[in-house]
């Protein structure tokens, strides 16, 4: 999964940044050219290559270099065999920026119009993300700081940028994320062989409820256990395209939509017992 | 079995023929099926305990043809309450690698080749009626209740042969000998509900967050809906459980022994023990010091003081690491009466060489702050399998152990046996079998040089990975031509590699089974699909090689009546051949075994209810007591008059299998002792091996679960970085991690998950094809037997030296 798309004003900081990193790396890697290149942990370094302003500290050893007699602020440097990928690496300074990201404005009152084409396509995307429906999704992209705060930084509420949409919790705060979700193998190791030979074959997605007769509100189709919440899926700005409430005003699903006894581990017998009929006699 | 059971499995047997469509499947990404799938209907739900660790969630478990399609967490289980781990998750996916072992097979040279079932149980029973004391068992905390009763009935009451032990030895022994020293009875006197309760929790050198993951939610959760939790966070190394806790202790290795002492050391002179608890219920207790036992000796409360005194906060803090004034934050904690204090602890405790001190120094700083007996306020140890608790230390699966807390060496207890197995008296061999580091021993020597164990049967783990010390222990068996070793297993793995004689087996809800959790817990399920081939149940293997064995003439498959000593009737009386595989499920065996094993449990108040409340329970934590009215009852906190029903009328606590005899629990003194091998010159580092939360144990099942396989593809050494530095290693570099003892190449994982001080290196053993067993030491406790896994010189090499050396 790509990273977001970057605004202007990010690119124009990245930029700065990208200079001052480039002058810092000419005039310190001199210094620690001939080192060879033993890695550093990866606090020290995620510390230094977050600017300042994005909530990094500038690290206390950083010193000024000197060009043609000028002094010039820098960043202290790192070496490019420091340079590898960082464990707190691709998702670590996204707490500090994507919530000041503007969110696109979600018109409540317009009633989305979903295709078959896209709910088809949304249930092919899931469906790589579960081995089985009802199974947590593993966490698709990179993510080397597991506490919650980093996870809840964006599934908190959810967020949308351009095509990229961070899925709201479907479920209440639990505070152990990985507990559940599988993350990406370590950056160490991501490149290693994760391959299983499995004849499993999970439980499909449901693709419908069951309607008494066209028109009628469909049953829930799957457990809502850990999906408590409805719109997150069905509707607002994180909705799986094709999987929208064509109503999404209207918050109070199980008004209409029936679950399943079965499905929610409610006591629920083989057969539903009823009083014996009456016995109606011949006059 | 009801009609409706034998419908629904008759129904899932004729599914599974139709479902071999599973085959083509490339990750494990759905099929998108084109038509809706009624997901009310076409999927029938049942109950299971997890088949990973000691928690014991309960799953529910969708079966759809004949197969396992989807898991759900039960939101009726007490357990986890409807939340799994992502293991529990995934669990379902371990019946379907595709190397499952379908067919028996017999070493022919370096090759396999496949053998009848007839055939095999022939070989097996041949080997043990030619030398039956030459013969050992090595079961496992993952067989189920009926199953290690059904192999310690086969041994001790069959063969009157003591050589069967459990990996449970490698896992919570020490845990074991820290209860029967205090308490005078195995287990917990707590539950899980202890962690709804406490203010504070310590985890002694204990990483629940990964280990025990449903249990570490249980409490952080807390936090989340506003409540405050105190997590205090002892350890050799930084940990995800780390991240939760408000303090972290970084401790030397051994330092928790000398933690536990310091604490204790405070209450004493600051006064602040709870005196009123101690002079009712505790006594005091010390390792002789000459041939110390694992009851000890008596000793007087002055002598104890006398004894504590030089374990000063400073004097601690040399021994430990952890500063004095954490010392005293600790000792201060639990001078305070209003706080409900839970200490947890596993591997680390127990996989020590003190395991059986420290275990009984905790309880001990329980006793005299007096934070016992309330719900809440606890010491709990955590088990590592399904049924370590159930099936090893309840049945008593252990080399001097019979069933329900009796030891082979006591002659009433061997009587008592006898009596309920109805075999003649002196059935039961009066000496204590091998323990497993003995019992492997035994069998990878030479018989010339006295290795007098010559046939082995494992069932249900993996001790060609997990045993310590694995040059010494288990590889030298390759060339002992005359060493048999038979392996049941579901899939190939470290041991299968050795092994003469593999046996397909059944797992999981591929059969019947009975589980005992952490907690007192004993769980029930039933068979829902079909094992692969001709795999097939443990419990019928045993009971099977009785019968050819009594067939070739064993008298002591017999009982006194000379009936067979597996026989199970049907409902009408009559006797069901149920060692002949096609009949096995004709009745419950689980069920008949159960009610056998049930009436050996109450002389230690262990009380179990009959089997079919265990089908319409999530788990009954025992004693099980049946009330006036006929519901039978179980018992969350032990040993407290509020809810054990076997605690004396006028009594607050009382420990009724006490050592003392009096109902008092002992608090133990034993001084610190430094660990059996530490860094120096040649070997710097400290070694600590573990686990992580994606695998379970040797990954034999887990490592066959894509997601979970993804998430953690191989085994590493996790490596401080100014080590890294000081030894030139890049990240992902595969080094030779070394000890005296052997060698294990893995790869660098710096600043890794878990973050190792400077000088200490942490390996996960998930990976069978990174064995950090063949470094790790044989050395174990004293009383348990247990070894310890946790702490040994190493160091560490790079490839490119080995090779720039020649």
């Amino acid at each position: 999964m790509s990273g977001f798309k970057t605004s202007d004003r990010v690119t124009g900081r990245s930029t700065t940044v990208f200079l001052v990193c480039v002058i810092g790396v000419a005039a310190v890697g001199y210094c620690v050219g001939v080192s060879d290149g033993v890695p550093k942990s990866d606090s020290q370094l995620s510390i230094n290559s977050i600017p300042a302003e994005q909530g990094g500290e500038r690290s206390a050893d950083a010193r000024p270099v000197s060009v043609n007699g000028v002094e010039i602020p820098s960043i202290e440097a790192t070496n490019y065999a420091d340079m590898r990928r960082s464990e707190e690496g691709p998702t670590s300074h996204w707490k500090m920026g994507l919530d000041q990201i503007p969110q696109p404005a979600y018109d409540l009152l317009t009633p989305p119009k979903p295709t078959p084409e896209e709910k088809l396509q949304s249930t092919r995307i899931r469906a790589t993300r579960r081995a089985f429906n009802g199974a947590p999704p593993i966490i698709p992209h990179a993510v080397e700081r597991t506490s919650d705060g980093a996870c809840y930084a964006c599934h908190g509420k959810g967020m949308k940028i351009g095509d990229q949409v961070a899925g709201q919790m479907s479920h209440g705060f639990l505070a152990n994320c990985t507990q559940c979700h599988a993350p990406p193998p370590p950056t160490p190791f991501a490149d290693v062989d994760a391959s299983v030979a499995s004849n499993y074959v999970g439980l499909p997605a449901p693709t419908q409820g069951k309607r008494a007769f066209p028109g009628a509100p469909p049953t829930i189709p799957h457990s809502t256990l850990m999906r408590e919440s409805c719109l997150v899926c069905h509707g607002g700005k994180t909705a799986w395209s094709g999987f929208e409430s064509t109503h999404p005003w209207r918050s109070s699903c199980t008004q209409c939509h029936a679950p399943s006894a079965a499905l929610e581990q409610a006591p629920s017998p083989a057969e539903v017992d009823m009083l014996p009929g009456l016995r109606v006699i011949d006059r | 079995m009801d009609a409706d059971r034998r419908s629904f499995l008759k129904g899932a047997a004729m599914a599974a023929a139709s479902a071999a469509v599973a085959g083509q499947q490339e990750t494990f990404a759905l099929p998108i099926v084109d038509q809706p799938v009624d997901a009310d209907g076409g999927v029938l739900w049942n109950k299971a305990p997890c088949r990973f660790c000691g928690t014991g969630c309960h799953v529910q478990v969708g079966v759809q043809d004949g197969r396992v399609v989807a898991v759900a967490g039960d939101k009726n289980a007490d357990v986890n309450k409807g939340l799994l781990c992502v293991k529990g998750y995934h669990v379902g996916s371990i019946l379907y690698g595709k190397d499952r072992l379908t067919k028996p097979l017999l070493k022919k040279e370096d090759d396999y080749v496949e053998i009848e079932w007839d055939e095999a149980i022939d070989i097996v029973a041949k080997r043990i009626q030619d030398a039956p004391e030459k013969f050992a068992f090595y079961g496992s905390g993952q067989w189920t209740i009926p199953e290690g009763f059904a192999a310690q009935k086969f041994m001790k009451g069959g063969l009157g042969n003591n050589h069967i032990d459990p990996n449970a030895r490698l896992c919570m022994a020490s845990a074991v000998t820290g209860f029967l020293a205090t308490y005078g009875v195995d287990e917990p006197a707590g539950c899980y509900a202890d962690l709804d309760e406490c203010d504070v929790l310590i985890t002694w050198g204990n990483n629940p967050a990964e280990m025990h993951p449903v249990l570490f939610s249980r409490v952080i959760d807390r936090r989340s809906r506003g409540e405050q939790v105190r997590l205090i966070d002892i350890g050799t190394r930084r940990t995800r459980t780390t991240d939760a806790a408000d303090d972290f202790l970084l401790m030397q290795p051994h330092g928790d022994v000398a933690i536990a002492l310091g604490i204790m050391h405070l209450l004493i002179e600051d006064d602040s023990y709870d005196k009123d608890f101690v002079e009712a219920n505790c006594a005091f207790r010390s390792p002789q010091s000459e041939g110390p036992t694992l009851q000890g000796e008596a000793i007087s409360f002055d002598e104890y003081k006398t004894r504590i005194a030089k374990y000063t906060p400073e004097h601690v803090e040399e021994l430990s690491g952890v500063p004095a004034d954490k010392i005293r934050m600790l000792a201060g904690l639990f001078g305070d009466r209003n706080l409900r204090i839970t200490s947890t602890w596993c591997m680390g405790m127990n996989q020590h060489t003190m395991g059986t001190a420290v275990n009984s120094l905790v309880h001990g700083v329980h006793f005299l702050s007096g934070h016992f007996g309330k719900p809440g306020d606890s010491p709990t140890s955590l088990t590592g399998q399904p049924s370590a608790c159930g099936t090893v230390r309840e049945v008593g699966t252990l080399a001097h152990a019979l069933p329900g807390g009796r030891l082979v060496a006591k002659e009433d207890h061997r009587t008592q046996c006898e009596e309920l197995w109805n075999v003649p008296a002196g059935r039961i061999n009066p000496v204590p079998g091998y323990h497993t580091v003995k019992m492997f021993e035994q069998f990878t020597k030479s018989s010339a040089d006295g290795g007098d164990i010559d046939t082995l049967f494992v069932q249900v783990t993996n001790p060609g990975q997990t045993l310590p010390n694995l040059n010494k222990l288990f590889n030298d068996k390759k060339n002992l031509k005359d060493k048999f070793l038979i392996v049941a297993e579901v899939y190939p793995t470290a041991t299968t590699v050795l092994a003469d004689l593999i046996l397909p087996a059944a797992m999981w809800v591929e059969k019947n089974g009975m589980f005992g959790n952490s907690e007192r817990r004993t769980q029930q399920w039933f068979k829902m699909v079909d094992p692969p081939g001709e795999a097939r149940d443990d419990c019928w293997m045993t009971i099977a090689i009785a019968h050819r064995l009594m067939e070739l003439g064993h008298e002591g498959m017999k009982n006194k009546d000379g009936e067979f000593i597996f026989a199970v009737q049907d409902e009408d009386g009559n006797e069901v051949p149920v060692w002949e595989w096609e009949h096995y499920y004709d009745v419950n065996v689980d069920k008949a075994i159960f009610e056998e094993y049930r009436h050996f449990t109450t002389m230690k108040h262990k009380n179990l209810a009959p089997y079919d409340e265990y089908v319409k329970a999530r788990g009954l934590r025992w004693p099980v007591v049946e009330q006036e009215d006929g519901a039978w009852r179980e018992t969350k906190f032990r040993f407290a008059a509020f809810d054990d029903p076997f605690v004396a009328e006028g009594r607050d606590i009382e420990f009724y299998h006490s050592t003392s005899g009096d109902g008092r629990g002992q608090i133990w003194f034993h001084d610190y002792q430094p660990p059996p091998e530490v860094p120096d010159d040649e070997f710097p580092l400290w070694l600590c091996t573990g686990r992580v939360l994606e695998h379970w144990h040797t990954g034999t099942m887990t490592r066959r679960v894509a997601s979970l396989n993804r998430a953690m593809p191989t085994g590493y050494v996790e490596v401080h970085p100014d080590d890294a530095a000081e030894l030139n290693v890049r990240q992902g570099e595969v080094v030779i991690v070394e000890s005296r003892r052997g060698v294990c190449e893995l790869p660098v994982w710096i600043d890794g998950r878990g973050k190792p001080p400077r000088g200490t290196v942490f390996v996960p053993f998930f990976d069978e094809t990174k064995l950090i067993n063949n470094v790790t030491l044989d050395a174990h406790d004293p009383f348990s037997k247990q070894p310890d896994y946790k702490k040994c010189a190493a160091r560490i090499r790079r490839r490119s030296m080995e090779v720039s050396q020649g």
